[in-house]
């Protein structure tokens, strides 16, 4: 989960003064925002993805002073008409990324920690709800340098500009290829020979989205007045983004312009709040509470929504950047939030249920069992593993192999097909202990077959200078006969790569082989490092003791 | 104060007895008793303040390879010398004559010794005797003869003419060997001296005395955790399932209202089989249901194809939702458990492949209070009193809390499991009617906890002499 990082006294003035510095710690964490570290003024929270509000600080102190109850209900937004601010959307756009929207933000002040803050959110923004700039991504800009109408349309990848953070001018194809962002977003607009800009009355680049903005826009802290502009592939999502950034940046108070927004489909963006009528019973039954209505109304307006009580139905008003807000069960949580989880209080039910284990899960317990007993210790392994355990150290043919896509560890690439391998590895790495060695482990293994069969082995070694075939034969036939009352053979194998030849059998139970007995051959012992005589066996469990 | 002797120290007592100093070996050849009974006497009796053990080494030395050649031979300045008895002769003859040995070194040794000159002519440099008592045997030659009657002790030549020559010889490559040895020698203390060995009672054995450690063969001691939280789930009434470790991305993910271009589910975080995809999905219904929730929900192109892709399963959710589809149960509390995946670095509190444990209550009247309780009582059952509970966020569940317990060791609170009620937005889709309550975690760190580990990955490294060892802190 993503980290931000707040100051706190600056979080306890946008809060307001009624909150102190002990008030507000205690308060995160029932945000839902954990506390990862606190050092003096300092405090590093973990937020939801689902809540990119709170990866500002003015978003947390809107939700602190909902639940500490300085203050309640909904943020109205004020974005008045005035002002001819407007951008047209040409139809080319509508093959490569169709829609743009935008705010006019006036008369604010960016500190230095208000500018970290706000490119935090649209790191957030761009990630998370953007999907890395694909479903929908931001730019902010300087509003002085700009002249509007603006146009959003489509240009070739010749196009020429001076882009963010540089000085001279570059084309397209340049940024695509020589920048950081041009390389990470640059497939967002595959093979297409047209790509999408904005552009103002003057003919002057803003912005080449969604990868990077003119140097002509660069927001600073002497910046005043913003244009905020989102383009996407889907309309809701842009509209969902820009009512966070403008939510965000009423806290920071500034004010707002309509940016009209028209052509190829588009239209100007709609912040009105929407509404959820929803009975008052279930709510309670959910929470195990049995709390009024208007005790309900007061929960939703702590976290910060609004309600009214409409007969024994209660009307929900959602702001339009709480869109993680799908129905219902997410205004329960809104009511226990509201409610405080602090208040809620452990309950026991008092139905009966009688507790089952696994019968797989049983028969393998009493092979712990039985093989403990019989001097053996468990080991365990990953049976995520590599080639070189499997196959390379074991001499075995490596042709049914079952491997992961992009492993970020060379150690587990490979699904194992036997157990055994692994146990050898564990003998290699406890060379310098005391001997006998005895070690088994029941699990997992794999097989390719429509498209994976997954069945439960067991196996076991034991390593010591006097150890010999029938010590392990003696252990496979009085386990099978203790435990399951199964009878078994073993009948000569003339070959087997993990093993000595003339010194290895297939077991044999019911007239079908079920694994293998016998003592490890030298080079493979040698390639593990050995220096003892090991033998093991392994067995296919499922099939024989459970399904 | 009376003691209770073992037959060994017993007889050691004996000989020191009669001779107060002796090496462990004098006393294992008068008791004759095995080298290794004496060194165990000895320590018991070390122990017990009754015999005193003083280390000394011994430097002995005797002849090399090159000083075995010298023995047979001469020393190669000695054989230079008898070369050129009868008159000088040049380098090149000298160096095929004396084949093998350290010619440079035979002329040094030579020169030194004030036995030859060299003279350069037109032809080369000529070697020509100098000293006609050179063929004398002098010190080195001694020592060399005396080394090759037996091995001597170089302390004995202290302040004796031999002395320099030995030291030039053995800093001489291969000619001597020198041998260290560490003798025991052992005498009785005080109390030792006065023990009466005709009074002891010899029936007694010393029954406070240290025994040495024996290894039991063990469950491991994460599987014990697992074992242990297993039987705490059937305790309180609920059922085990189980499901396979490989998963098509449809039950993973889709069926849990994870959309498709969701960043959890890149490469990331997920284990993807290579070229696998699932041949049987779930029902057309269940499929057609999924697919429509996504398109509502998220507003995308929902992909069956994308479903189809296996992977190695990142939690045990995928199992309880496809029983809970398929079962439909209006009244049930069941619980999964084994291992999970995770594509990301190995760390100390990371691990590619771990257990995970979901527990899941249905129920037409159950509530959240209630999942609280029953998760505050599997808290108890394994030794954790002190839980509190905050909300989090996790994509399938609404509302979603997460416990934290106290650990008093550590003295700060832990967090432990997630919990939450399934969304409307995955149990309608699959005709899940009635409130899913699931609550769970990663069982590493409860094992972290009761073993008084810091490194989760100790728990996979099969070292032999913590399996041996380790043991539960609470």
């Amino acid at each position: 989960m993503p980290v931000i990082e707040l100051s706190i006294s600056r979080l306890q003035k946008l809060v307001g003064k009624k909150a102190n510095k002990k008030q507000i710690l205690d308060s995160l964490p029932f945000l839902g925002l954990d506390i990862e570290s606190l050092e003096g003024n300092t405090v590093r929270v973990e937020y939801s993805p689902n809540r990119p509000d709170y990866s500002t600080d003015f978003g947390i102190a809107l939700g602190l002073q909902g639940i500490l109850g300085i203050s309640k209900g909904i943020l109205r937004l004020d974005i008045k008409k005035q002002g001819n601010y407007e951008i047209k959307v040409d139809s080319s756009t509508s093959k490569i990324r169709p829609f743009v929207t935008g705010i006019i933000a006036r008369n604010g002040l960016l500190d230095n920690e208000s500018v970290k803050q706000l490119i935090n959110m649209q790191e957030d923004l761009h990630f998370g709800l953007g999907r890395k700039r694909k479903k929908s991504s931001i730019g902010i800009h300087d509003l002085d340098n700009i002249s509007f109408p603006l146009k959003y349309t489509t240009t070739s990848r010749e196009h020429r500009f001076v882009p963010l953070n540089s000085t001279k001018e570059s084309s397209i194809s340049e940024i695509l290829r020589d920048s950081e962002v041009g390389r990470d977003y640059g497939s967002i607009l595959g093979q297409s020979a047209k790509v999408p800009l904005i552009t103002d009355i003057k003919g002057q680049t803003i912005s080449f989205p969604p990868i990077i903005n003119a140097a002509l826009t660069t927001v600073t802290t002497k910046t005043k007045n913003l244009l905020v502009e989102v383009t996407g592939i889907d309309k809701q999502s842009a509209e969902d983004m820009l009512s966070v950034v403008v939510t965000i940046l009423q806290g920071a108070g500034f004010q707002f312009s309509q940016l009209k927004v028209s052509g190829s489909k588009n239209s100007t963006p709609n912040f009105a709040p929407r509404s959820i009528v929803f009975d008052a019973d279930p709510v309670n039954k959910i929470l195990g509470l049995n709390i009024s209505g208007s005790m309900l109304v007061s929960c939703l307006k702590k976290s910060r929504l609004d309600a009214v009580m409409k007969g024994k139905k209660i009307q929900c008003t959602i702001p339009r950047y709480r869109f993680d807000i799908f129905g219902g069960m997410d205004i329960v949580e809104e009511v226990a939030l509201g409610y405080g989880i602090n208040n809620l209080k452990p309950a026991w039910p008092a139905s009966v249920h009688i507790g089952e284990k696994n019968m797989t899960s049983e028969k393998l317990d009493s092979i712990s069992r039985l093989m403990t007993g019989f001097g053996f210790m468990e080991t365990l392994n990953s049976t995520l593993t590599s080639n070189q355990t499997l196959y390379e150290m074991t001499n075995r043919n490596a042709s049914q192999i079952i491997s992961v896509t992009s492993s970020k560890s060379q150690e587990h690439t490979i699904l194992r097909d036997s157990i055994l391998p692994g146990l050898l590895e564990n003998l290699s790495k406890n060379i310098h202990e005391t001997y006998p060695q005895k070690f088994f482990e029941s699990g997992t293994v794999f097989s390719t077959g429509s498209p994976i069969k997954e069945t439960a082995s067991l196996a076991c070694v034991t390593a010591s200078e006097e150890t010999h075939f029938s010590e392990m034969k003696a252990i496979l036939q009085s386990l099978l006969r203790i435990g399951f009352n199964i009878k078994c053979e073993t009948k000569t194998l003339s070959k087997h790569a993990l093993f000595s030849q003339g010194r290895v059998a297939e077991i044999i139970i019911n007239g079908k082989i079920v694994g293998h007995i016998g003592e490890l051959d030298s080079k493979v012992l040698e390639n593990f490092r050995i220096r003892t005589r090991v033998v093991g066996f392994e067995i296919k469990l499922s099939g024989l003791i459970f399904d | 104060m009376s003691h209770v002797l073992h037959d060994i120290e017993k007889q050691i007592i004996q000989v020191l007895q009669s001779d107060p100093n002796l090496t462990e070996e004098k006393i294992s050849q008068e008791t004759k008793l095995s080298m290794d009974q004496i060194r165990r006497g000895v320590e018991w009796l070390r122990q017990k303040k009754l015999a005193d053990v003083s280390e000394s080494i011994n430097i002995s030395l005797s002849l090399g390879k090159n000083g075995l050649e010298a023995l047979k031979n001469g020393l190669p300045e000695r054989r230079l010398v008898t070369l050129i008895q009868d008159g000088p002769k040049t380098f090149d003859e000298i160096r095929s004559s004396l084949h093998g040995l350290d010619f440079n070194a035979a002329i040094a040794h030579a020169k030194k010794n004030h036995w030859i000159s060299i003279e350069k002519t037109d032809t080369g440099s000529k070697i020509s005797l100098k000293d006609s008592d050179a063929d004398v045997p002098n010190d080195s030659d001694l020592i060399i003869s005396k080394l090759g009657e037996g091995t001597i002790i170089p302390a004995e030549f202290d302040n004796t003419p031999l002395a320099e020559p030995l030291k030039s010889l053995m800093e001489r490559p291969d000619f001597i060997i020198t041998h260290e040895e560490k003798t025991k020698t052992v005498s009785l203390s005080e109390t030792g001296k006065k023990i009466d060995l005709g009074k002891l009672d010899s029936g007694a054995i010393d029954v406070e005395a240290d025994v040495p450690h024996v290894h039991a063969a063990r469950i491991h001691p994460l599987k014990d955790t697992i074992n242990e939280i297993r039987d705490t789930f059937v305790h309180l009434g609920f059922t085990e399932i189980t499901g396979d470790l490989s998963q098509s991305s449809f039950w993973n993910f889709d069926a849990l209202f994870t959309p498709q271009d969701h960043p959890a589910r890149e490469l990331q975080d997920t284990f993807y089989l290579q070229g696998l995809n699932a041949k049987q999905l779930a029902t057309p219904t269940q499929i057609k249901n999924v697919s429509s929730a996504h398109k509502k929900g998220w507003r995308y192109y929902w992909d069956i194809q994308e479903a189809k892709k296996m992977v190695l399963r990142t939690h045990t959710t995928c199992v309880t939702i496809k029983h809970l589809a398929d079962k439909k149960p209006d009244e049930a509390r069941i619980f999964s458990l084994g291992r999970v995946f995770r594509n990301e670095k190995v760390s100390y509190k990371h691990l590619v492949e771990f257990n995970q444990v979901e527990g899941v209550v249905v129920g037409k009247h159950i509530t959240l209070r209630d999942l609280m309780g029953i998760q505050k009582e599997f808290y108890r059952k394994i030794g954790l009193t002190k839980v509190k509970f905050w909300p989090t966020f996790f994509p399938y569940t609404e509302p979603s809390l997460q416990s934290m317990v106290y650990n008093e060791k550590l003295g700060k609170w832990i967090e432990l499991f997630g919990m939450g009620i399934f969304r409307p937005e995955v149990t309608k889709p699959l005709g899940i009617t009635k409130p899913v309550l699931a609550w769970g975690g990663g069982i590493e760190r409860i094992a972290m906890l009761k073993f008084g580990l810091d490194d989760v990955r100790e728990f996979y490294n099969n070292n032999l002499s913590w399996l041996r060892t380790a043991s539960k802190c609470q």
